[in-house]
């Protein structure tokens, strides 16, 4: 009995697979279009995958709390002072102040991101250096008067050609000069592509920032456990200040990451129902031959559940072959092509763009997700023709 | 949330189903009111040929919806991670009230959709289609049922707002917390695994007598144990097998089994006891309509096939659900 049920499931598939290869010019073309539409959901559940893979990775190491304050609903300049009411808050690490800030650099037209640290204040302040592919970080402003850190990208617009000094303008147009004591290498360049680093005092001097004010303040929790704690007793402390914790700022990516990917996924179901709608039409469409055929197979003996559980097979068949090339494709894409197509849509539209390698993870769970966008509306597409064609009657093609 | 691939997925397989669904509800109308298994009309032709076509489209449903029931656990363990305090799908399945519904409804619904494919296999077993009314009914009280899940999982992802506090998994199956967000709690580890072992002894026993000799009592018996089985065997795996699975005592979690992390064990365990319970259940329910014209005796291999995959499955189930304890107990822990 299971024997026969077998060679009868593997004639159906045999019949299946010739009956596409007779067919072949249409099994053809819907599997091109089906894999296309493949292709495109694919990229872009990719590329978002890898990128908030990626914003994981980065936020790993961003400080467990950052403060600002806030006036008017607008971010602005912190006191300094306000560290030192922290001082009460058991588990709080240190407070490292930060001036950072964008500088539009009218000669070259670049947007250029300026950060002034104190690396020496930092807890992981010494693993710094391991980013750099020459030189070092800036140290405390009495021995790093005027030395920065750029990125590679800034290297490159400036246009050094060897020396390692410029100049930048201050608020009033006088000009403030840099020496150049190190580069970022191109491994970070997702963060340091368009980096500026430097320490406090100079990006105070360079911004016009008052003496005892910051951008904002670092704060480095020791025990992960206390980070909400801390931060909700840092906000009763200081009512003004907008406390932000690292986990809240990576879900917020994620929500930003999904969002943008549900957007992509929405101008694509456009795309899905185009082709759905090719699929039911080239299902539907019985040439008189295929009418002959189903109904030369019946006077053979063969059931309407036979013929159905063909045309299901054929379904299969052809998602399977498009589902394969489609992502395939996609992989492709993403990797060796750095996803072009989606990138300026996923990623922000920056002057000084990253050159940025994404490598996507496939977990079964999305390859399902790709499946459930595109298999299933094709499945249901064809099931309805699918049933058409089966139940032509024996006697109609024939006897005409 | 609408707008994140995961529910855009959802929606749109569930309106599949609807879709699907609705046509094959049309059918059951028509067969209702005019199937007349002597005549030859026209009319009686068309139903014939419409019955492959509503079989097809639950067949094709039941496909989809064990799809969705996955796709539903996945996109609840992708929302935790924008949900704060959820750490894994239970969190956000909890983060509003229609979370744990949703996802019971389309468990049971997987059963309901099965009962009714075999309700189908049977009925074309014989020529004379005995069961084509009470088919038919059926499938018109599914449509109510396919409704609830695709309406109780819009309003879930309509409800998931980022950033929403929930109790995270840890504290939702915690063992020292009090409280109403505590699903399982109460039950002692000893007792449960007593039941546990107990159940499987009891169905493979019964299971055993069953194909030595067949009796009505007992086969309702073994449907209603397999029930209470699977309840049973869904707390013991929440509160004794995952924290076992994942090496961590507190986790406790039914979901985070189906991660890559942990070799995507769940699906074998649930691929197991899902299918056994289907089987196990389902034997007695074809039991129900044996006294139809020209059924008996298909009904009758279909029992006995039943109850042996059943038992099989069980096993299997047995096997992997004690797999990470016995291996704790005998090399003590990971590694």
């Amino acid at each position: 009995m299971a024997r026969h049920n077998l060679e009868k499931q593997l004639s159906i598939l045999d019949f299946a697979l010739s009956s596409l290869w007779r067919h072949r010019m249409k099994s053809l073309s819907v599997l091109l279009v089906f894999a296309a539409v493949i292709f495109l959901l694919a990229s872009f559940q990719m590329v978002t995958q890898a990128l908030s893979d990626k914003a994981k990775q980065v936020l790993a190491h961003t400080p467990e709390i950052t403060l600002q304050k806030m006036s008017a609903g607008r971010q602005e300049s912190i006191p300094l002072a306000y560290g030192e009411q922290l001082a009460g808050i058991f588990g709080i690490r240190r407070v490292v102040p930060r001036i950072w800030g964008y500088y539009f650099d009218e000669v070259r037209l670049a947007n250029y991101t300026v950060m002034g640290l104190e690396v020496n204040e930092m807890p992981e302040g010494g693993r710094l250096g391991a980013t750099l592919a020459k030189g070092v970080m800036p140290g405390p402003a009495d021995e790093a008067q005027g030395r920065v850190v750029v990125g590679q990208s800034i290297k490159k617009t400036m246009d050094l050609a060897g020396r390692t000094t410029f100049s930048l303008f201050r608020p009033d147009l006088s000009l403030k000069p840099f020496e150049i004591s190190g580069e970022f290498s191109p491994d970070t360049d997702i963060l340091t592509n368009d980096l500026i680093v430097m320490n406090v005092a100079d990006a105070r001097d360079l911004f016009g920032i008052p003496a005892g004010l910051v951008t904002d303040l670092c704060v480095y929790v020791a025990n992960p456990k206390e980070i909400e704690t801390i931060a909700k007793k840092i906000s009763e402390a200081l009512p003004s200040v907008r406390v932000l914790t690292r986990s809240q700022i990576q879900k917020t990516y994620q929500v930003v990451f999904g969002w943008r990917s549900g957007f992509g996924s929405i101008c694509l179901l456009a795309a899905l129902a185009a082709f759905v709608i090719l699929a039911w039409d080239k299902a539907s469409g019985l040439s008189p031959e295929e009418r002959r055929e189903i109904a030369i197979l019946k006077v053979l003996g063969w059931e309407t559940s036979d013929i159905l559980a063909v045309r299901s097979r054929e379904s299969v068949i052809v998602s399977g072959l498009a589902c394969i090339v489609g992502m395939t494709a996609a992989y492709i894409h993403v990797v060796y092509f750095d996803a072009a197509l989606f990138r300026p849509v996923l990623m922000g539209w920056s002057v000084l763009r990253p050159d940025l390698h994404l490598l996507p993870r496939l977990a079964a769970g999305d390859i399902l997700l790709i499946l459930a966008f595109t298999v299933i509306p094709y499945l249901a597409a064809t099931v309805i023709p699918a049933w058409r064609s089966a139940t032509v009657p024996a006697d109609s093609a024939l006897g005409g | 949330m609408f707008l994140n691939p995961w529910s855009l997925a959802l929606t749109l397989c569930g309106l599949v189903v609807l879709l699907l669904g609705a046509v094959a509800g049309k059918t059951a109308v028509r067969v209702l009111r005019f199937w007349e298994p002597g005549s030859d009309s026209n009319q009686q032709i068309r139903l014939e040929n419409e019955i492959w076509l509503s079989s097809t489209l639950v067949a094709y449903g039941l496909g989809f919806q064990i799809v969705t029931l996955i796709l539903f656990v996945l996109a609840a363990d992708e929302f935790c991670q924008v949900i704060v305090g959820a750490m894994c799908a239970t969190g956000a399945l909890l983060a509003n009230p229609f979370g744990m519904p949703a996802l019971l409804v389309k468990l049971f619904g997987v059963f309901f959709y099965g009962f009714w494919i075999l309700l189908h296999q049977l009925d074309i077993r014989s020529e004379h289609y005995p069961l084509v009314r009470i088919k038919y009914l059926a499938l018109l009280l599914l449509l109510p049922l396919l409704v609830l899940d695709v309406t109780l999982q819009t309003l879930y992802i309509a409800g998931i707002k980022p950033d929403i506090i929930t109790s995270c998994c840890a504290v939702v199956f915690g063992e020292n917390t009090g409280g109403s967000t505590n699903l399982i709690a109460g039950y002692s580890q000893q007792g449960l695994l007593l039941a546990f072992i107990g159940a499987i002894a009891g169905l493979l026993l019964a299971g055993w007598e069953l194909l030595l000799r067949w009796r009505l009592w007992l086969a309702g018996l073994y449907a209603a144990g397999w029930l209470w089985f699977l309840v049973l065997s869904l707390v013991v795996i929440t509160t004794v097998v995952s924290s076992y699975v994942y090496a961590m005592p507190y986790h406790k979690c039914p979901f985070c089994l189906l991660k890559p992390e942990y070799h995507y064990f769940g699906f074998g365990l649930y691929g197991a006891l899902i299918p056994a319970t289907f089987f196990g259940a389902s034997a007695a329910i074809a039991g129900l309509v044996r006294g139809r014209e020209g059924l008996g005796g298909v009904v009758d291999g279909y029992q006995r096939l039943a109850v042996k995959l059943s038992l099989v499955l069980l096993v299997v189930f047995s096997g992997l659900s004690f797999y990470h304890y016995l291996k704790y107990l005998i090399s003590g822990g990971e590694g």
